[in-house]
């Protein structure tokens, strides 16, 4: 225990000397979280030649910076202009966006920049203590729980549809189809591609998010003069939004705790990742919520679930490489390339033979957490501008930069028509009262179900009752079970506890 | 001794000489030489991955031989599929547009789905390395070796992790179960990374895969058998062949990559091809390839030169093996 205290005081000292290679990396995360398409994958990747020459300490802070400022980038045009950067932060604009709209921008980056750096800062110490456990996980997540997994994050679905049963259920059942396209995991077989080799993986996430949320979002933005509603008040930016975005989330700081576990549990399963996890919170969120109306309003907890989990995740794809040597995401992938470069060799014996650098990475990562709220806070009181800018200008330019980054992560044209394709599907559907958050949920979640649901019955010859055959999936299943109807039951209870009162006036 | 000035009309005079010169003696001195241009390779695979090194790394001394730079673009997606519709439908047969290729899963693509060109318009001729496939186990797993899982596999079916189902690795394990009499329920993982997790995880009860991954895997996998030859011993755990093991004459499954070109600018361009084969085999003799290889981090020992003829020999064997498996393969 003292022998890794000693490391750890040690590690500390070293990465904190890394200021200067800190803090410009956490501007070039926001920026290439920020651009849809873009990520701290393939930003690692183009600036490898850049990394290698680095030492290795440097370069694990360096890629470890770049990997926690992209995931809170990617936050931010969620927020603004309802552009996710990523997949994992497709749910942050269902309730950040909202408060765009109302004019309580800046407050809504600030809710998420403290709910994303305490949320990554608080799992990486929790990672940290409980790595050995953790690494365990993946060892009891196969394929039977993850569909369990999956089919809580599906059943927010079901949540949008509560507002409008049909209207939901036919964009969620209508998102599945989508996700369906492609070939089938176990034999490569083509379905539903209408002959485009592009299809053939499947609707690629990218074009398929930014055009739902963000080119649709330019297309109804246009109709308008400025994004923030006509009946929101007007403001000069000031501290106090700020400040006010900063009480919001503190005083939530159980809620940023849990949610973030989520995030953290979810990351160290392999091939598991932040899109999962942002959608599993914000439906367990909601579910145990007093007020679950609110969310998808502008809900201060809608927000933070996602931003926290999104965060936790990050921390969690390095345990299972660090311990297992398994990368638990793409970047993670990319990492171990890196360091397997400079004679690394990840796995059960790194922590004995290069204990600085298993603790490194986790070090890295949570003085990347800590600097970036202190130098990314100030700058809400300007980003949220963005808000303000009229449509007139503001719409081309979203559109010219999601069809970028459409392009960007295969570099095919296809998928910038795609891109424009689903966003004409995204207006549609705004204009007619049907969710694109549930035609986004099935098209990023239900590839990942059927992957899970197939493997398992190949696995088990056919045969569907696997799907009960495992303990923590029988566990997991009950949960399932309680988190849809206790809403319900809560709904039930409110009513009940409220009828009297409506009697009385 | 006479002064010479240098004027404006003077510096005029002789920057339109020099670029009229500049601009005339390529055309003059490589009127009718190849390559006069970079050549464009077409990878079917994602940038950053071990294609991309690989052809870097080969590349980086393939150019001073040729004189030219090489330009990849690269086309991912369906297995490979993708990048080789575009090259063969869209890039022009004249030898400056190449293909770099996975003989082994690329390969059998084919056999499971025909593409919408002949797969006799294009052909391989120089293989650059040669990397076995291997079946490996989780560090963790009860399965430590070969008699345990043959064992255990003629009482219950093992559940066995694969890349995809159309993959020389998964054809390895298909001839093991055939000569051993043992049970194997093969289960695509979707990529190297997965598959490595499932036998670490106990997703899967093993798995097999090409060899390269599973070096890089370190100690949270064992290795027990390579469907080819071990040329790489301890980092492989030393595991035999499966010939040498089970007295079968199964060609070794690999994962091997190789430069390919169109059969039309290969039979209209004699000259070009020529000057492609021999310069391609003249990097195998550089000893500068090793280097640039190690510094990619590649695995020396899977360097390995094929000419016309192997690559043919290959994709033949590939293409008969794709056909004798493909009900297993591919669910038909």
């Amino acid at each position: 225990m003292g022998e890794t205290a000693l490391i750890l005081s040690e590690v500390f000292l070293d990465v904190i000397g890394y200021w200067w290679v800190i803090i410009p990396t956490i501007f070039l995360g926001l920026i290439v979280g920020g651009i849809p398409g873009f990520s701290a994958a393939n930003t690692i990747i183009i600036l490898m030649p850049l990394t290698l020459a680095m030492d290795l300490q440097m370069g694990l802070v360096f890629m470890v910076t770049l990997y926690c400022a992209a995931r809170m980038g990617a936050g931010i045009p969620a927020i603004l202009v309802n552009i996710p950067g990523t997949a994992g932060a497709a749910a942050t604009p269902l309730d950040g966006y909202p408060m765009a709209k109302q004019g309580k921008g800046q407050q809504a980056l600030a809710i998420s920049f403290v709910a994303s750096s305490v949320g990554g800062l608080l799992t990486t110490i929790i990672a940290l203590a409980t790595m050995p456990i953790l690494a365990r996980v993946g060892f009891y997540m196969h394929s039977v729980e993850m569909i369990v997994v999956m089919l809580f994050g599906i059943s927010l679905i079901a949540s949008i549809a509560a507002q409008d049963m049909l209207k939901g259920l036919i964009a969620g059942f209508f998102g599945l189809m989508i996700g369906a396209i492609g070939t089938d995991v176990v034999y490569a077989t083509p379905r539903g591609t209408f002959g485009f080799l592009e299809l053939y993986d499947g609707v690629p996430l990218i074009p398929a998010l930014v055009g739902l949320f963000a080119v649709s979002e330019a297309f109804i933005i246009i109709e308008k003069k400025v994004i923030i509603r006509e009946d929101a008040e007007p403001k000069n930016p000031n501290w106090h939004d700020t400040f006010e975005g900063v009480r919001i989330a503190v005083s939530r700081w159980w809620h940023i705790g849990w949610t973030s576990l989520i995030g953290l549990v979810i990351g160290v399963i392999p091939g598991a990742g932040a899109s999962i996890a942002s959608f599993v919170a914000y439906q367990q969120s909601r579910t145990f919520s007093k007020t679950p109306e609110k969310y998808g309003t502008g809900h201060a907890e809608g927000l933070i679930a996602p931003e926290s989990a999104n965060n936790g995740v990050t921390s969690g794809t390095l345990v299972p490489l660090l311990v297992l040597g398994i990368p638990g995401g793409a970047t993670a992938a990319i990492m171990l390339v890196v360091m397997q470069f400079h004679g690394v060799s990840f796995g059960p014996s790194l922590f004995e033979s290069q204990p600085k650098i298993g603790y490194g990475m986790f070090m890295a990562m949570a003085v990347a957490y800590f600097l970036m709220i202190l130098t990314i806070l100030p700058l809400s009181r300007y980003m949220s501008h963005v808000t303000t800018i009229p449509t007139i200008y503001l719409a081309p330019l979203i559109i010219s930069f999601t069809l970028v980054g459409g392009f960007v992560p295969r570099e095919y044209m296809f998928d910038m028509y795609l891109a424009l394709g689903f966003g004409v599907i995204g207006y549609i559907a705004r204009r007619t009262g049907y969710h694109v958050a549930a035609i986004l949920i099935g098209v990023i979640l239900g590839p990942l179900l059927e992957t899970y649901f197939l493997r398992a019955l190949k696995k088990s010859d056919g045969d569907i009752t696997t799907l009960f055959s495992s303990t923590i999936g029988n566990i997991l299943w009950v949960a399932l079970v309680i988190s849809l109807v206790l809403p319900i039951f809560f709904d039930w209870r409110r009513k009940k506890r409220n009828g009297p009162e409506i009697v009385v006036q | 001794m006479t002064k010479t000035v240098f004027n404006r009309r003077g510096f005029l005079k002789g920057s339109v000489a020099i670029t009229g010169a500049t601009l005339a003696m390529p055309s003059i001195a490589r009127a009718s030489s190849y390559p006069e241009r970079n050549i464009n390779v077409v990878i079917p695979t994602r940038e950053g991955g071990g294609a991309d090194r690989n052809f870097r790394a080969f590349s980086s001394i393939w150019k001073t031989k040729l004189g030219v730079d090489f330009e990849p673009g690269f086309f991912p997606g369906a297995s490979g599929r993708v990048g080789y519709e575009v090259y063969m439908g869209k890039n022009d047969p004249d030898a400056y547009n190449l293909i770099f290729g996975n003989m082994g899963p690329e390969v059998l693509n084919w056999a499971m789905q025909a593409p919408s060109f002949n797969i006799d318009d294009y052909f391989y001729f120089g293989r650059v390395d040669t990397d076995p496939c291997a079946l490996f186990v989780g560090a963790e797993s009860n399965l430590q070796t070969m008699d345990d899982i043959i064992a255990e596999g003629k009482k219950r079916k093992l559940n066995v992790g694969t890349s995809r189902m159309a993959h020389p690795a998964s054809i390895g394990l298909l001839s093991l179960g055939e000569v051993t009499g043992a049970q194997f329920n093969l289960i695509p993982l979707s990529g190297g990374k997965n598959t490595v997790a499932g036998a670490v995880t106990g997703e899967v009860d093993f798995s097999v895969l090409t060899s390269g991954s599973v070096i890089a895997a370190g100690d949270a996998v064992k290795t027990l058998l390579v469907f080819g030859e071990n040329r790489v011993g301890d980092a492989l755990d030393n595991a035999p062949s499966m010939n040498s093991v089970y007295g079968t004459d199964l060609p070794e499954m690999l994962s091997s990559r190789a430069f390919g070109i169109h059969k039309k600018a290969a039979d209209d361009h004699p000259d070009r091809f020529e000057t492609l084969t021999r310069t391609f085999k003249e990097t195998f003799e550089d000893p500068a390839l090793l280097e640039a290889y190690v510094a990619a981090r590649g695995t020396p020992e899977y360097l390995n030169y094929g000419g016309v003829e192997d690559c043919a020999a290959f994709k033949a064997a590939m293409l008969e093996l794709g056909a004798k498996y493909k009900a297993l393969l591919s669910g038909a």
